[in-house]
């Protein structure tokens, strides 16, 4: 993992996959020996095991036109939201990776009518705690005071209760599940193997690393 | 593997019928090829080819489109029941059933969760690997205190075939040497990360009766030279395991005992083909063969053999029999004793208990194991002081926290990111396995008008956890809080759950095993007492559940069961 972790600005999709590709069968190799590996890699099996590809959902990401769930312009103020929530660091933040269209898409095909609601009525609450607040949409404000806004909302303080804190809380969940389940989120900002080569009890672990975005996803 | 492995229509006799082509049935079918027994494999569904099927396998999130979840509409329309289970998934939900044609009832103020996969391979894709051997007191329990009857057979008469199948399977685990869970012929256990030793240590100290030790589960963590010429190669910890595996790591029958099987070129399948009924001879009291719907175009055919082994889960198996009726058998075939159907078991998975583990903050795991750790049932000794009956085993396993945990708290921005990049604290959770008692009013039966599309009489679930699951339950998830507590866990909670039977897939029992053909179905070789011809060796021919997760027992039930069928067609007795 340290070979295409460390070095974060060389990291894309062809160097994961062919470093680890080769890190791999060079361990099934002394594992099965040359032959069995050659045969397991060049049959279907590892194709299949290895195969990466990039397959992003493109809603939201030229915020052009209206999504499945949210009207345009709740989609631009989503997309300030997450910025705000989960922004751009060392690496992409939640909405250069168009966690927005993300969460557009997810609620219209994973969730209840009813949390679709719940999710457009705290958007449109939001705006207008911005416009009594600041006398602006939440877009037009600064992100100090996007930042200052959504930090009430979050305690549930000032113009918020906890009824709509707890909404947020629910926003800020897809945000992170959109973020760290997106290929950025979970192999940039986090580490990602999808072939760990076998279980280690302990490896040493400092508090200023990355932990793993390839863990607890399934099951 | 022979071109013609896959049949349709034949008259061929073969000298073996299989019903059922997942662990049970897998194992059947590989035991009499290897006999040379000519043996075809009936399958309700559709083929699924190793590697080649497995299109969910080692997709990352973002190359799901849903990222691992599955679209709401699809489950309202066909996956209500499915997606209660914890693997169903978009990676997953093709080998799982779909709930529009597999319709069931539950009798009123009753619930059941049946869980399906209706494939080659059946549940032996998406099960979850446990295993282990049914200890003495296991089999010794009915008799002890008279629920159930007394199973026919004692570890004696089972070990070797354990071994049998734990060699060609691949079961890794420890030999721990325990009163009530005999050691598997097992590949080195997966090891435990750093806080699971220091508290597997202070389980010793604390509890020297409560020992906590690596799960034992059907993955190859060292491979032997068969399972390398199997193409089966070591565990790459991905635990994403239900979506299929490539490198054959976990036992399937794809990765396993079909190859094994097909390799003798005895073996036909029969896919598509959902049993109706048994055909069956009065004047030779034999069961000839089998009528099957043909599962896409509703159509009937035969096939017939001089023997049927029923392999088609406990409920399905049972389904078939009691759908095989005859002037001598009006309410099922095999059924003299009337107790089919009767005696329905899962296990009780609704107790629970977790805490916060201190220290180790400079380490992590690295991999996904695909097994956890497990205290064997401390209970297995009878005690009446203790308010009830039998016992559970704890599974769990420590992790570290991830963004997953982490993403609940307050905060926004570049501290709220830079908190959930690292990793959280260490957490330890305890889960109960519960051992379900044999009850005569915990049933499957026939709905009296509703049938499905291919005319087989709907089920009608009619089982409940009685008060003696529920006192246990309320203990485990006490006894689970206390340990945890006394091990120098913080922030400790426990739980008690109320969830139906079915959901721990641990369907056991209706048509049961036992030495008077008066009160069970099959005898000591899960062989019909009624029919000589007929055996039944999935999980439908428990006595009991004990706690054990039952897959490696069915493994060796079906092996035993082939190999005592085999000569006695040679002796001519069947």
């Amino acid at each position: 993992m340290k070979e295409y972790h460390n070095d974060q600005s060389n990291i894309n999709e062809t160097n994961i996959n062919t470093e680890s590709r080769r890190k791999f069968l060079r361990g099934l190799s002394l594992l099965v020996g040359g032959t069995v590996a050659t045969a397991l890699v060049s049959g279907n099996s590892l194709s299949v095991a290895m195969a990466h590809s990039l397959n992003p959902v493109n809603v939201g990401h030229d915020l052009l036109s209206d999504g499945k769930i949210f009207p345009l312009k709740q989609l631009k103020q989503l997309k300030s939201i997450c910025a705000i929530v989960i922004p751009k660091t060392d690496t992409l933040g939640a909405a250069e990776v168009n966690t927005h269209g993300f969460i557009d898409n997810q609620l219209f095909h994973c969730y209840e009518q009813a949390e679709q609601e719940k999710m457009i009525q705290l958007l449109t609450l939001i705006d207008e705690v911005a416009t009594k607040s600041f006398s602006q949409s939440f877009t037009e404000l600064s992100q100090d005071q996007q930042f200052e806004l959504l930090t009430a909302l979050d305690l549930g303080k000032e113009n918020f209760d906890e009824k709509q804190r707890a909404d947020f809380k629910s926003l800020k969940k897809l945000i992170c599940f959109g973020y760290y389940t997106s290929e950025v989120g979970a192999s940039q900002e986090l580490r990602y193997i999808a072939v760990p080569g076998g279980y280690k009890g302990s490896i040493p672990y400092k508090d200023s690393e990355a932990s793993w975005g390839s863990q607890g996803l399934y099951y | 593997m022979t071109e013609n492995l896959y049949i349709n229509n034949t008259k061929e006799v073969y000298d073996a019928i299989v019903i059922g082509s997942g662990i049970s049935g897998g194992w059947a079918a590989k035991e009499f090829c290897e006999r040379g027994l000519k043996t075809l494999m009936i399958e309700r569904g559709r083929v699924v080819e190793h590697r080649k099927d497995y299109i969910g396998e080692n997709k990352a999130p973002w190359q799901q489109p849903l990222r691992t979840k599955v679209d709401n509409l699809l489950v309202k329309e066909q996956h209500q029941i499915q997606q209660q289970c914890y693997a169903f998934t978009d990676a997953t939900k093709h080998f799982f059933g779909n709930d529009k044609d597999l319709p069931y009832t539950t009798a009123k103020d009753t619930n059941f969760t049946w869980i399906r996969a209706n494939q080659l391979g059946g549940k032996s894709l998406l099960w979850h690997r446990q295993s282990y051997r049914l200890g003495e007191y296991d089999f010794n329990a009915n008799k002890n205190d008279g629920f159930g009857n007394d199973w026919p057979i004692r570890s004696a008469d089972i070990s070797k075939w354990y071994s049998h199948v734990e060699k060609h399977a691949g079961i890794s685990g420890s030999k721990d040497n325990l009163e009530n869970l005999p050691n598997s012929d097992s590949l080195p256990p997966f090891e435990m990360n750093s806080p699971e030793k220091s508290l597997q240590k202070k389980f010793a100290e604390l509890y020297p009766q409560r020992p906590l030790i690596m799960g034992r589960t059907a993955h190859l963590t060292k491979p032997t030279a068969l399972h390398l010429s199997q193409g089966r190669v070591q565990c790459q910890a991905r635990n994403e395991c239900q979506a299929g595996c490539s490198f054959g790591a976990y036992f399937s029958t794809q990765s396993s005992t079909l190859p094994a099987a097909a390799a003798t070129n005895n073996l036909h399948i029969a896919p598509n083909s959902v049993v109706h009924s048994l055909i069956y001879d009065e004047n030779t009291n034999r069961v000839k063969g089998v009528r099957v719907i043909d599962n896409d175009d509703l159509t009937e055919r035969e096939y017939f053999a001089k023997v049927v082994f029923v392999c088609a889960s406990t409920i399905g198996s049972t389904q078939i029999l009691m759908n095989s009726t005859s002037k001598r058998f009006p309410n099922g075939i095999a059924n003299s004793s009337g107790v089919l159907g009767h005696y329905l078991m899962d296990h009780n998975y609704n107790a629970a208990a977790s805490g916060d583990i201190e220290g180790f903050e400079d380490e992590i795991d690295s991999g996904r194991r695909p097994t956890g750790l497990m205290m064997p049932n401390f209970y297995y000794k009878p005690d009446s002081k203790r308010g009830f009956l039998r016992g559970y085993a704890l599974a769990g396993r420590a992790y570290r926290e991830g963004w997953q945990s982490l993403q609940h708290q307050d905060g926004l921005g570049v501290d709220y990111k830079n908190k959930l990049k690292q990793a959280g604290k260490w957490r330890f959770g305890l889960y109960a396995q519960g051992e379900m008692l044999p009850r005569f009013e915990n049933q499957m039966r026939f709905h009296s008008t509703l049938k499905d599309k291919w005319g087989m009489p709907q089920i009608e679930f009619d089982c409940q956890f009685s008060d003696n699951e529920t006192n246990m339950m309320i203990d485990a998830a006490e006894q689970a809080e206390k340990m945890l507590k006394a091990v120098g866990l913080k922030n400790v909670s426990s739980r008690v759950m109320n969830g139906p039977p079915g959901l721990a897939i641990h369907e056991l029992g209706t048509a049961r095993m036992g030495r008077d053909p008066k009160t069970s179905i099959l005898n000591a070789y899960n062989q019909s007492h009624d029919i000589p011809n007929l055996f039944v060796t999935d999980g439908a021919s428990f006595c009991s559940s004990a706690v054990q997760n039952p897959s490696l027992t069915f493994m060796a039930l079906t092996v035993r069961a082939v190999d005592y069928c085999v000569k006695e067609l040679n002796a001519k007795r069947i």
